[in-house]
């Protein structure tokens, strides 16, 4: 029983301070003054009651912008800000930050989205675009007349993250979080670690052995002892926030023991595709990924074995997988589920009619397994030609390719391709110089450092460079029977000015790109974005790259967009320092963005506690008023989520959610309906 | 320059911050056209919002309201379930008080949506030019003859 209802959750009383605003419209280096007069929304500002002062500038987020800002806070005495730039995304945490530099809460500061909302959307009508932006702004107004002091909530942040994904990106982020003293538990979905980097040989800019690179991170990360590995593990449950998020654990067993894996794996004669070699080779149902791979068990392919009991040293034995379900409670999430290669579709470019046409990954698990740098050789004939085709499903038109399930073309172009293509044309005639190459591209792409070197090489070695546009792709056909070659490539090549050619060749090699991972569950169970690509969403490409709409939620790698390993490994850095920044000093700040009760209003109706689907975010306690004992609802913000629902459930309007209260919507409304002078009226 | 001062009916939307008004803020940097009488507000989740605002919305003078919520991407649990509610507590009160109900809609959109955050624009824009200004339906009713649960 709480004495005292003015202790917490009370409305703070009405300041009686003078309402004192400044407002600033940006020019946004013409991004918005293009189309929308801003000396005219200016003017039109400064005639609005509470306004002291109406600017405008051609940046406002820059420093001078922003000191511009500060000084009117210090000098002219003004106590809410509003300024109309940029989506509130890019810039309510810059401008947040500079009110409070200046001395005010950073709640007494509104920001009003006028280029994404105005004058990137209504171009050709300038006189409309700016009575939108009077009248945007004027809803800007109104809500800052009712903003007051809020504070942030802290709350204790476990230092412990999650990071989902045992590929370069994962192993990367897990190991850079361990170093900083945090505790890390890294999941896996397959029994083994190293993602599509453990399918590499050679990679660029370096040439160097691609488990040269991976091997001394996963030692480091199974050495590390802040860091638990659960492979064959996947989340099943998520709930909570930053600093305090409960998840769920699911791992399958291993399902053989060391000391029996030899012979277990002996008995089983069951074989499948192995998918680490992109179906160019079977494996058993109990298998290692590649030899030395990590973890050195082997483990059983639970989607795949049949069931059957295997005789193991003369005793029938049954293999069962026990799952294991476990709890943890981290701070911070990494998700680094990784991509998967395009799969061309049955008969693009011949690819599943023609055995002679392959991916470049299926090209390299080739060379790696069979390619003895004497003679290439595929199914067992000798290759004198080869094709390498570049941008398969990557950089689609709209309208004139496929598009895929979903009903989408992958219009994005998948970047490492090029580089890829051209790394493997120069390897080809180092390795086998009597294999003719030709390298059939849209656009040549090579755009980091030491990229270039490849094509380069590659023209100093005599491959032949042939042109094709995005709407005109060439034509994989199998050659007509008894032709001196199995496959003929037809393309108009632009660099002999459109000329129609036919390149007879032994082998096509089809430069895939890069899809995103089907990791929908996921993406439902955490709440994040993906973007129109498919792949998941950063909240802003430069300013937040890492980092998902959803605080602690971040991101790693190639789940969020094509990227080689050096950028792979980059943002899986920066994922870390982000979720370090976030958990190590032990505690988060939220927004304070949560219910709020006016005790005046409350008469314990129990309508709020009844919609809230929260626990413990809201609930009736007994107070002692005036010598009786009454009901009156009490938030935890610590448990709130702000959705509002008690806002619109309570009868006697004692509830609203800081920052977002039903007065302010109602005064923008107003703002919206309000008749304002003509606009030509005002003098630019 | 368009001078153009004839006046439109108004269309309010109500976006959430995880959905409509990211949304919102796509179609701009695709920079597509759509009408300019709407006024895109932000909000966390529109189940805040009871019946009542809406009523008050139309009787000020928006002729419109689109709210675009997030459905099942919302990230607050029973979010979308409480606005479908309101909304459709909300309809009845329109009837008695001679308001189309099509002026009220309430939509998924999610931050991705800029095809259908454009749809549902030009839709409302469509129906709203047939039907004209709210306020020439709305009648008085007194406050107390419906009450809200």
């Amino acid at each position: 029983m709480t004495e005292n209802p003015e202790q917490e959750n009370q409305t703070t009383p009405q300041s009686e301070e003078e309402i004192r605003i400044g407002v600033y419209t940006c020019y946004c280096g013409g991004n918005i003054s293009d189309v929308v007069s801003c000396e005219r929304v200016a003017k039109q500002m400064r005639d609005m009651p509470n306004v002291v002062i109406s600017r405008t500038d051609m940046a406002m987020c820059s420093d001078g912008g922003q000191a511009l800002i500060e000084n009117d806070i210090k000098e002219k005495g003004v106590n809410r800000v509003v300024v109309g730039a940029c989506a509130p995304s890019l810039h309510e945490k810059t401008f947040r930050g500079t009110v409070t530099r200046a001395g005010l809460n950073p709640y007494l500061y509104y920001h009003v989205g006028l280029r994404e909302q105005d004058s990137w959307v209504h171009h050709s009508d300038h006189y409309a675009a700016t009575e939108k932006a009077v009248r945007l702004m004027s809803t800007g107004l109104a809500k800052a007349r009712l903003l007051q002091d809020l504070d942030s909530i802290l709350l204790n942040a476990e230092k412990h993250a999650l990071v989902i994904g045992g590929g370069i990106a994962g192993l990367r982020s897990a190991l850079d979080i361990a170093r900083r003293g945090l505790r890390v538990t890294l999941i896996e979905k397959s029994p083994f670690l190293g993602g599509r980097t453990a399918q590499l040989e050679s990679v660029f800019p370096v040439n160097t052995a691609a488990r040269d690179t991976l091997h001394p991170i996963i030692e480091a990360v199974m050495a590390h002892p802040n860091i638990d590995i659960f492979t064959q593990a996947e989340m099943i449950s998520a709930a909570g926030y930053v600093g305090d998020y409960q998840v769920q654990i699911q791992q399958q067993s291993r399902g053989v023991s060391d000391d029996m894996a030899e012979a277990t794996m002996e008995a089983c004669k069951q074989e499948v595709p192995d998918e680490f070699n992109y179906g160019l080779t079977t494996r058993k149902v109990i298998y290692h990924a590649y030899p030395g791979c990590y973890p050195a068990s082997p483990a059983v392919d639970w989607e795949n074995y049949d069931g059957e009991p295997l005789v193991v040293k003369g005793q029938p034995t049954v293999l069962y997988n026990e799952l294991k379900t476990f709890d943890l409670t981290v701070g911070a999430i990494v998700v680094a589920t990784g991509f998967n290669p395009y799969e061309p579709r049955q008969g693009e470019y011949g690819y599943g009619e023609i055995p002679e046409v392959v991916t470049l990954p299926q090209l390299i698990r080739h060379l790696a397994l069979f390619g003895d740098g004497k003679k290439l050789e595929w199914n067992g004939h000798p290759v004198r030609d080869v094709a390498l085709v570049h941008c398969v499903g990557s950089r689609e038109i709209d309208g004139i390719h496929e598009p895929h399930e979903d009903g989408q073309v992958n219009d994005y172009c998948s970047r490492v391709c090029c580089t890829a293509n051209l790394h493997m044309a120069a390897e080809l005639r180092e390795h086998y110089p009597e294999v003719n190459v030709f390298n059939l591209y849209e656009d040549i792409r090579t755009y980091g450092r030491g990229h270039e070197t490849y094509y380069h090489e590659s023209l100093e070695k005599m491959v032949r460079f042939l042109r094709f546009h995005g709407d005109d792709r060439p034509e994989v056909v199998a050659a007509p029977k008894g032709d001196t070659h199995p496959v003929l490539v037809k393309v108009r090549d632009h660099l002999t000015w459109g000329e129609e050619l036919e390149v007879p060749v032994d082998l096509v090699v089809l430069a895939v790109g890069f899809m995103p991972r089907d990791v929908g569950d996921l993406v439902e169970k955490l709440k994040i974005s993906r973007g129109t690509d498919r792949f998941l969403a950063e909240v802003h490409p430069k300013l937040r790259p890492v980092e998902t709409a959803v605080p602690g939620v971040i991101l790693a790698g190639t789940a969020q967009g094509p990227m080689n390993i050096q950028e792979t490994v980059a943002a899986a850095s920066a994922a870390a320092a982000k979720v370090a920044a976030l958990l190590a000093s032990g505690e988060v700040e939220l927004e304070p963005f949560v219910a709020k009760i006016d005790l005046e209003k409350c008469d314990g109706t129990g309508a709020c506690v009844e919609v809230c689907e929260y626990e413990d975010a809201i609930a009736l306690e007994t107070f002692t008023v005036d010598g009786r004992q009454v009901q009156r609802a009490v938030v935890t913000p610590a448990n709130c989520s702000g959705c509002g629902n008690c806002v619109s459930a309570c009868p006697n309007r004692a509830v609203d959610v800081q920052g977002w209260t039903l007065a302010q919507y109602e005064a923008m409304v107003d703002a919206i309906t309000l008749d304002i002078p003509e606009l030509m009226e005002v003098e630019a | 320059m368009t001078n153009s001062p004839e006046k439109k009916p108004k269309i309010l939307i109500l976006a959430t911050l995880s959905g409509g008004y990211a949304g919102a803020n796509a179609v701009g940097q695709l920079h597509s056209d759509y009408p300019v009488n709407t006024y895109v507000l932000p909000v966390m989740c529109p189940s805040m919002f009871p019946p009542e605002f809406y009523l008050r919305s139309f009787e000020q003078g928006i002729d419109g309201i689109i709210v675009m919520y997030s459905g099942t991407d919302s990230p607050f649990k029973g979010g979308p379930e409480r606005t479908a509610q309101l909304v459709n507590q909300t309809y009845p009160l329109m009837k008695d008080h001679g308001i189309d109900t099509r002026r009220l809609k309430l939509a998924a959109i999610c931050t991705v949506c800029t095809k259908p955050f454009i749809k549902e624009v030009n839709q409302m824009d469509e129906l709203l030019g047939g039907i004209g200004f709210a306020k020439d339906e709305f009648k008085a009713v007194a406050a107390d003859a419906h009450p809200v649960a």
